[in-house]
C-alpha cells in the first residue's frame, strides 16, 4: 500500500562494540513493506549482532533507528514485539521443557477469565496451535509432546509457523533454514513470500545463495561490520554477491555504476 | 485434532492407550511408591493401620509441605532458596514474641481477641515476603548468584531469630491461634492446620498448571533466554516468586509455631533439608523447569510416613536421617529412569 511511501524499517550509521571486538562499524540500509532482504555475510560479519539491535535484545553502541516512521530504542524484545517486530533466533529460541502448544503461544498466552481469574485457555491454544502447523504441513507426533523430544527440523518448523501466525510489521529470520530438509525449506520460503505479500517486511539471514536470490528483493552483503553492498536481487549475480562477502571486489557493481 | 494426531506418527508402536496410562504412571509416580509404602508399613508394623497414624502422618507434613511449595517455585523457575527454614523460623519467633505469654512473649492481647488471628498471620506473611523481596533484589537487581544470596540469607535470619529473644523462647499462644492445632477441631480426622498445607498445595498447584504466572515460571526455568526474547518480563516473575516463597515460608513459620505454641531459638532446624529431599523425591528436577506440586505433597507425605514408622518400631532417629539420604539418592536415579523410558514414548 505505502510501497512507495517512507520505509517500514531505516537504519543510520548503527555501531556496536564488545569490549574491543567492533562487530558493526556504522550499518545504515532500509526495508520497506512488503520487502524481503536477504541479509548475506561471512561467519562474524555482524548479522546476528544486527539482528538482535532490531529485535531489543541488544543495545546499539550508536546510530539511530526508524521504525515505521518513528526513531525507536527497544529496550528489551518485549518492546520490539509489542511494536510489530517478530524474531527468529540463530540459536533457537524454544523452552524444551514444555510442549509444542505452550512454545507455540510462549508469552502471549490466551486466557479466559474463570471466577475473575485469568486462567490459561488450553483448549482455544491447542485448536489454533493446530490449525498453523497443519496450514504449514509441519508434522509433529503430538503437540502435547515436550519440545526436547523433537528433532531440530521439527523445533525450527514451530519457530517458523509462530512468526507467520502472529505476524506483525517487520519480521526478522536468523538462519531460519539451517536444520530444515529439502521440503521444509521450500515451504519455508513460501512462508516467506506470503508473509511479505501480506505487506510485512522481512529480513533474512542465510548463507545459501540460492535461497537468497529465490526469496530476496534486495540483497544486502554485510562485510567486518559495514554494508559492502546493497543491491536489487535481480541486478546481481551469485558471483557478484559472493565477491561482496569475500571482498575481492570492494564494493561490487554499485561502485562501478 | 487434524493432521496432528497420532496416525501421522512415525515410529512409535505403543497404543495411544498404553501410551496414556505409562505417562500417567510415570506422571504420578511419587503417589505410587507412597501408596506402596503405606501398604507395606501397614502389613508389616503392627498399630500401623490406624486412623490416628494417618492423621498423624498428615498432620507432621503440614509445615514442612508448606515450606517446600514456595521452595519448589523457585526451583522451578530456575532458582533456589536456601533461607525458607530461616525465614519461616524468624515469621514463627516473631509471631510468638508479640502474642506468646510467658519467656520472650510479650502477651499483646487484642480486642476482640479473635483479631490475633488475622493479624499474626498478616505480620507472618510480611516478615517472609520482606526477606524474599531482599532475596529478590541481590538476586534480580544485583545480579548474584542466588545459591550465595539465600545461603547468606538463611544465616543471619537464623542469627536474628536467635538475637530477638536474646536466646530465650517464647511460649504459650492464644487459643484463637491454638485452636488450629487442637485434635478437638480435626475436620474428618485431619488438623486444621494440614487442612490449611491441603489448601496451599490445591491453589499454588493451580497457579503454576493453569495461569500465565504459572506458565511463565515454567518457561523462565526451562530456558530464561528464549522466554526473555518471548517478551516474558523474566526479572519481574523471579522477583515475585523470591517474594512469595518468603511469604509462604512465613505462612509455613505461623504454622510451626501455632502447632509448638510458641517459638525456640532453633524452631525448624534441619527443616530446609527435609524440604529438599521432599521436592526432589516429589519429581521437580534441579534444574529447573520440570516439576508438579502433586509430586511433592506426595514427597512431604512418604517423609512423614517414614518418619512415623521408624517411630512406631522405636528404632533411632538415625536411621529417619539414613533412609532420608537413601531416598533422595533414589529419587535421582528414579528420575533418570523416568527420563529413558519417556524417550522410548515419544
Ligand atoms: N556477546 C558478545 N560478546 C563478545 N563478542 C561478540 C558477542 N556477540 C557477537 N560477538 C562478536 O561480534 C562479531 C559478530 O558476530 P555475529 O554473531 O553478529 O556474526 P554473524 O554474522 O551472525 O556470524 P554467523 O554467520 O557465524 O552467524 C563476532 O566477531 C563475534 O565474535
Ligand atoms: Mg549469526
Amino acid at each position: 500500500m505505502t510501497e512507495a511511501g517512507q520505509p517500514l524499517l531505516e537504519l543510520k550509521d548503527i555501531t556496536r562494540r564488545f569490549g574491543a571486538i567492533e562487530a558493526l562499524r556504522g550499518v545504515s540500509f532500509s526495508v520497506r513493506r512488503g520487502e524481503v532482504v536477504a541479509l548475506l555475510g561471512d561467519n562474524g560479519a555482524g548479522k546476528s549482532t544486527l539482528v538482535k539491535i532490531i529485535a531489543g535484545g541488544l543495545e546499539p553502541s550508536s546510530g539511530r533507528m526508524i521504525f515505521d516512521g518513528v526513531e525507536r530504542t527497544f529496550a528489551s524484545p518485549a518492546a520490539a514485539k509489542a511494536a510489530g517486530i517478530e524474531t527468529v533466533y540463530q540459536d533457537l529460541s524454544l523452552c524444551t521443557n514444555v510442549d509444542v502448544v505452550a512454545n507455540f503461544f510462549m508469552g502471549r498466552e490466551l486466557t479466559k477469565n474463570v471466577l475473575g481469574i485469568r486462567v490459561l485457555d488450553e483448549k482455544a491454544m491447542e485448536d489454533i496451535c493446530a490449525k498453523a502447523i497443519a496450514a504449514a504441513g509441519t508434522r509433529i507426533p503430538s503437540l502435547h509432546v515436550n519440545v526436547e523430544h523433537l528433532s531440530g527440523g521439527q523445533r525450527q518448523a514451530i519457530e517458523l509457523n509462530r512468526f507467520v501466525h502472529f505476524g506483525g510489521k517487520l519480521v526478522l529470520l536468523d538462519e531460519p533454514f539451517a536444520a530444515l530438509g529439502v521440503e521444509q525449506t521450500r515451504r519455508g520460503l513460501d512462508m516467506i513470500k506470503r508473509v511479505a505479500a501480506q505487506g510485512i517486511g522481512v529480513i533474512v539471514i542465510t548463507h545459501v545463495m540460492a535461497q537468497a536470490f529465490q526469496v530476496a528483493d534486495r540483497i544486502v552483503v554485510i562485510r567486518q561490520g559495514v554494508v559492502a553492498g546493497d543491491i536489487a536481487g535481480d541486478k546481481t549475480t551469485p558471483e557478484e554477491v559472493i565477491r561482496m562477502i569475500t571482498g575481492d571486489a570492494q564494493m561490487g557493481r554499485q561502485a562501478s555504476a | 485434532m487434524t493432521a496432528i494426531t497420532p496416525t501421522t506418527l512415525s515410529a512409535t508402536s505403543l497404543s495411544p492407550r498404553t501410551r496414556a496410562v505409562t505417562e500417567f504412571v510415570l506422571d504420578n509416580l511419587v503417589w505410587f511408591i507412597l501408596a506402596t509404602v503405606l501398604t507395606v508399613f501397614s502389613l508389616t508394623i503392627p498399630q500401623f493401620f490406624q486412623i490416628g497414624i494417618f492423621s498423624n502422618i498428615i498432620e507432621q507434613s503440614a509445615v514442612l509441605g508448606v515450606m517446600s511449595i514456595g521452595l519448589s517455585l523457585l526451583i522451578i523457575a530456575g532458582h533456589l532458596d536456601l533461607s525458607v527454614e530461616s525465614v519461616a523460623a524468624l515469621s514463627a519467633m516473631v509471631v510468638a514474641m508479640l502474642f506468646a505469654n510467658s519467656g520472650a512473649g510479650l502477651k499483646y492481647v487484642l480486642t476482640p481477641e479473635w483479631l490475633v488471628f488475622p493479624v499474626s498471620l498478616a505480620i507472618a506473611l510480611a516478615v517472609g515476603a520482606v526477606i524474599g523481596a531482599t532475596n529478590a533484589f541481590f538476586v534480580v537487581r544485583l545480579k548474584m548468584n542466588a545459591f550465595i544470596v539465600t545461603l547468606a540469607s538463611f544465616i543471619w535470619v537464623r542469627g536474628l531469630v536467635q538475637k530477638l529473644p536474646d536466646g530465650r523462647s517464647a511460649q504459650g499462644l492464644p487459643d484463637a491461634l491454638r485452636f488450629l492445632a487442637i485434635e478437638r477441631y480435626n475436620v474428618l480426622y485431619i488438623p486444621l492446620i494440614a487442612w490449611i498445607a491441603i489448601l496451599c498445595f490445591v491453589v499454588f498447584a493451580f497457579i503454576l498448571k493453569r495461569t500465565p504466572f504459572g506458565r511463565h515460571l515454567t518457561l523462565i526455568g526451562g530456558n530464561k533466554i528464549a522466554s526473555f526474547r518471548a517478551g516474558i518480563a523474566t526479572d519481574r516473575i523471579i522477583t515475585v516468586s523470591f517474594i512469595l516463597a518468603g511469604a509462604i515460608a512465613g505462612l509455613a513459620g505461623w504454622l510451626l509455631a501455632i502447632r509448638t505454641s510458641g517459638a525456640t531459638a532453633n524452631l525448624g532446624t534441619g527443616m530446609l533439608f527435609q524440604a529438599f529431599a521432599a521436592v526432589v523425591i516429589g519429581g521437580v528436577s534441579l534444574q529447573g523447569g520440570v516439576g508438579r506440586l502433586s509430586g511433592v505433597f506426595a514427597g512431604v507425605l512418604l517423609l512423614s510416613s517414614i518418619h512415623t514408622a521408624i517411630n512406631l518400631m522405636s528404632l533411632p532417629a538415625s536411621y529417619t536421617q539414613i533412609i532420608l539420604g537413601l531416598l533422595v539418592l533414589a529419587a535421582v536415579l528414579l528420575d533418570t529412569l523416568k527420563l529413558s523410558i519417556r524417550q522410548r514414548l515419544t
